[in-house]
């Protein structure tokens, strides 16, 4: 068991974050994380961080701010959290996912659950993340509530196997077996790029989306670099190539095809209806509200930000599992990302101020919240610029 | 959601209300052990419940301060992230920490002399000057734990642990927030008579033990319910059954053995016998752990001074329960005590203690009362009072 909570850990320090020798390595969890965080911290210093500085946020704290609280405390960012997030220049950056209890605020108001967000931080996490600037990667660690959650039972040994063979670590050398797995995406991405499309097609039951390109658009997938040169895997586990959309040129209709984990509610049944860029309609069968809620935070929640194509061989698809875990289930398929754009999909329009990114078509946003569009019954066409459809994905399988 | 927890609820309602006494529209911090996260989310609706405007929770884990001590660079250790003062050099706030160590010898094997420098002073510089200053109004607060009753009884029985702990904060009492009125008012009326006396030092006697320490003519006898600089009312402790005095840091002499084990830095220190003089401690032996005591002692200059002397007698709670909790929060209300280090700014009338007030930025109680000690009050004119026998208190109360 410790053996393999420490591989994970080297996993995320040494080929997700990177940490560089003489780093400071910021870590965030929920207390529930706290044996994985221990192992993190081990292994950074024994990557030669200068200082792990980790920080537990408590969903239980959270639901409480908003059954309880007064309606200013709700948006409240305190100062040294700004600070915090602002510290993470240059620094590594480690996330934990995984919620221990996923339901937790599911009987709250989800207008307020949605309100009740660090915008403040949210939007310099962003900044640095977009302007390259920090070394950054997100996973996950198993647990009761969420095993529950998946299985229907508290098995965290199936989940930790589901886990473990999605981020390789059932590899002699994961480590390894990581820098091949991220050349084959960088290849993918390649050769996506060189198609130069307008536009991506996406048809299937419920299904008949188009989604506008942008000239700047440059498809991106098995990680990336900071501006100073240190390669990263934002995503533990990634299968996903993705690129920027614009956020004026999308169109119709989209049916989720898997349910999602947000702000400790499940939404299941997702449809969106788009018109000129904007989602003018949503449906669920469960959770619409707290996609409303999202929605409203600002003026562009409601446009695109993200497009994914992940084809069959994904690992996380063929575990068979709904993880009910964003950084799982948008790696099983296809998926689109309602609010902002991931900057370095767009490099020429990262140094530019919001305004002039919007202007070029790329979306600005304090949301970026992922869902599921893909899967065998769902084919993918790129349109050139000259209105050729090129078939990307068919029944899974990549085409190109 | 789980089933609430009706006595831990409690608990977090004392603990905010008398405790803290957090006021509407504070903000309030409450920095626990991750351990410790039940408690925590039960302060957090507390506070909101009494009006707090937002409550700031931050956990701790020993963990990683383990393996900064042990895997990080040297700088490290005595570093302070910038977040973390900003953080807490926030003003006006009330402030909840907690404690009840889940794994007491976590740290025990690590070179004690790293686990002694790993502090970060920066924060304690800052929290020195905000009881300096009378400005927050703050509680700690125990949470039982298997760790912890596993030292406490050799068993993890964690509901015997919150049985005792009930007892001690008086949550077996039908009102326990008019019983904590009722019981700082005995305090109370014990610290007044105590400085109406003005001795000019204390003598201890018992086993090990042959100590003068002189007391501050300008410093009163105190309980534990302090005032913030504008006069609102909390108790710092809970539990507490000690009244105490910041004493003349300059005048100490003798030996001073401690009665009880001090868990210090996830290390234990058993039989610890100090040698003091003009002040200053000069040596220190202990059956275990004294290298614990000597690197903290050496923090700054004056850590091996003395800052606090509390007394309590045989009606504490604490005491009555019989048990040894390895934790100072209760187990300097168990029997006498002494600290080493930081004066206690609320027993001067303006904060001020002048010369003879410790500044330093450690404070470490050990406890030294057992039924063998004996404490007298000297007069300016060498009268002995006797103060305690036999743990039983000498001085009328009314």
């Amino acid at each position: 068991m410790a053996d393999r909570i420490d591989s994970y850990a080297d996993l995320i320090v040494r080929v997700g974050a990177n940490v560089q020798p003489g780093q400071t390595v910021f870590v965030n969890a929920l207390p529930e994380h706290v044996e994985l965080v221990r192992a993190l911290t081990r292994s950074a210093y024994r990557a030669g961080a200068a200082y792990v500085d980790v920080r537990f946020t408590d969903p239980h704290v959270r639901r409480a701010m908003i059954e309880h609280g007064p309606e200013e405390a709700l948006t409240h960012t305190p100062d040294w959290m700004l600070e915090r997030v602002a510290a993470s220049e240059d620094a590594a950056v480690i996330a934990i996912a995984g919620e221990a209890e996923p339901e937790l605020l599911a009987d709250l108001d989800q207008s307020l659950v949605g309100r009740a967000t660090m915008r403040a931080a949210m939007q310099k996490m962003m900044e640095l993340q977009n302007a390259n600037a920090t070394n950054w990667s997100i996973a996950a660690f198993p647990n009761e509530g969420w095993a529950q959650q998946v299985f229907g039972e508290p098995d965290v040994e199936r989940l930790w196997e589901a886990i473990g063979a999605t981020v390789r670590l059932d590899e002699p050398d994961p480590i390894a077996a990581w820098e091949e797995h991220s050349s084959r995406l960088r290849a993918r991405s390649a050769a996506l790029d060189a198609l130069q499309l307008d536009a991506l097609h996406f048809q299937g039951p419920g299904t008949d989306l188009t989604i506008g390109l942008l000239p700047e658009s440059r498809w991106r997938g098995g990680g990336t670099e900071t501006r100073n040169g240190v390669a990263f895997i934002p995503n533990l586990p990634t299968e996903e190539v993705f690129t920027t959309p614009d956020w004026r040129r999308t169109e119709g209709t989209v049916r989720s095809t898997r349910p999602l984990a947000l702000g400790g509610t499940i939404v299941r049944d997702l449809e969106l209806t788009f018109a000129g860029g904007e989602a003018v309609d949503v449906k669920a069968s469960s959770g619409d509200d707290a996609v409303r809620g999202q929605m409203e935070i600002d003026e562009y929640a409601k446009r695109l930000g993200e497009v994914a194509l992940v084809d069959g061989e994904s690992r996380v698809g063929k575990t068979g599992v709904t993880f009910l875990n964003t950084l799982f289930d948008e790696n099983a398929t296809c998926h689109i990302a309602f609010g902002a754009s991931i900057m370095h999909a767009t490099p020429d329009l990262v140094a530019l101020d919001p305004d002039e990114a919007r202007a070029r078509g790329a979306n600005v946003s304090n949301v970026h919240t992922d869902f599921m569009v893909g899967g065998p019954e769902v084919s993918v066409d790129g349109i050139t610029q000259d209105g050729t459809r090129i078939p990307i994905l068919r029944e899974d399988v990549w085409q190109l | 959601m789980a089933a609430v927890d009706d006595r831990l609820e409690k608990y977090a309602e004392l603990t905010i209300r008398v405790g803290a006494n957090v006021e509407d529209g504070q903000t309030v911090f409450i920095n626990s052990s991750v351990e410790h996260a039940p408690l925590a989310r039960a302060l957090t609706r507390a506070a909101y419940a009494a009006g707090a405007k937002y409550v700031d929770v931050l956990y701790r884990d020993q963990h990683v301060r383990k393996a900064m001590i042990e895997l990080g660079p040297d700088e490290a250790l005595t570093y302070t992230p910038d977040w973390l003062k900003t953080r807490m050099e926030l003003l006006p706030k009330a402030t909840i920490w907690t404690t009840g160590d889940p794994e007491p010898e976590l740290l025990a094997d690590l070179d004690g002399e790293r686990v002694g420098r790993a502090q970060m002073k920066a924060l304690s510089e800052i929290a020195r000057q905000q009881m300096i200053d009378r400005s927050v109004n703050w509680s700690g607060v125990a949470y039982p734990n298997e760790g912890w009753a596993q030292q406490v009884f050799g068993e993890p029985d964690v509901e015997r642990l919150w049985d005792a702990v009930a007892f001690c904060t008086r949550l077996d009492e039908p009102d326990p927030i008019a019983a904590w009125r009722e019981h700082m008012a005995r305090l109370e009326g014990r610290a007044q008579r105590l400085t109406e006396l003005r001795f000019d030092a204390l003598h201890y006697r018992g086993p090990g033990t042959d100590f003068t320490v002189g007391l501050n003519p300008n410093a009163r006898w105190m309980s534990a319910l302090f005032r913030r600089a504008d006069g609102r009312e909390y108790v710092p402790n809970m539990p507490t059954e000690e009244i105490f005095t910041t004493p003349d840091c300059r005048r100490a002499e003798g030996t001073i053995t401690s009665s009880l084990p001090l868990a210090l830095h996830g290390d234990i220190v058993e039989d610890m016998t100090l040698t003091v003089k003009d002040g200053k401690i000069v040596d220190v032996q202990a059956k275990r752990g004294a290298e614990v005591v000597r690197g903290q002692l050496e923090s700054d200059e004056r850590a091996a001074y003395f800052g606090e002397l509390a007394l309590v007698d045989g009606t504490s709670r604490v005491g009555q329960t019989g048990i040894t909790f390895f934790d100072t929060l209760y187990d300097e209300n168990a029997t006498c005590h002494i600290a080493y280090g930081f004066g206690i700014p609320e027993v001067f009338e303006d904060g001020d203690g002048g010369e003879g007030m410790n500044m330093s930025t450690v404070h470490t109680d050990f406890m030294v009362g057992r039924p063998e000690l004996e404490i007298d009050g000297l007069t300016k004119d060498g009268e002995a009072v006797p103060i305690l026998r036999n743990e039983t208190w000498q001085l009328p109360e009314d």
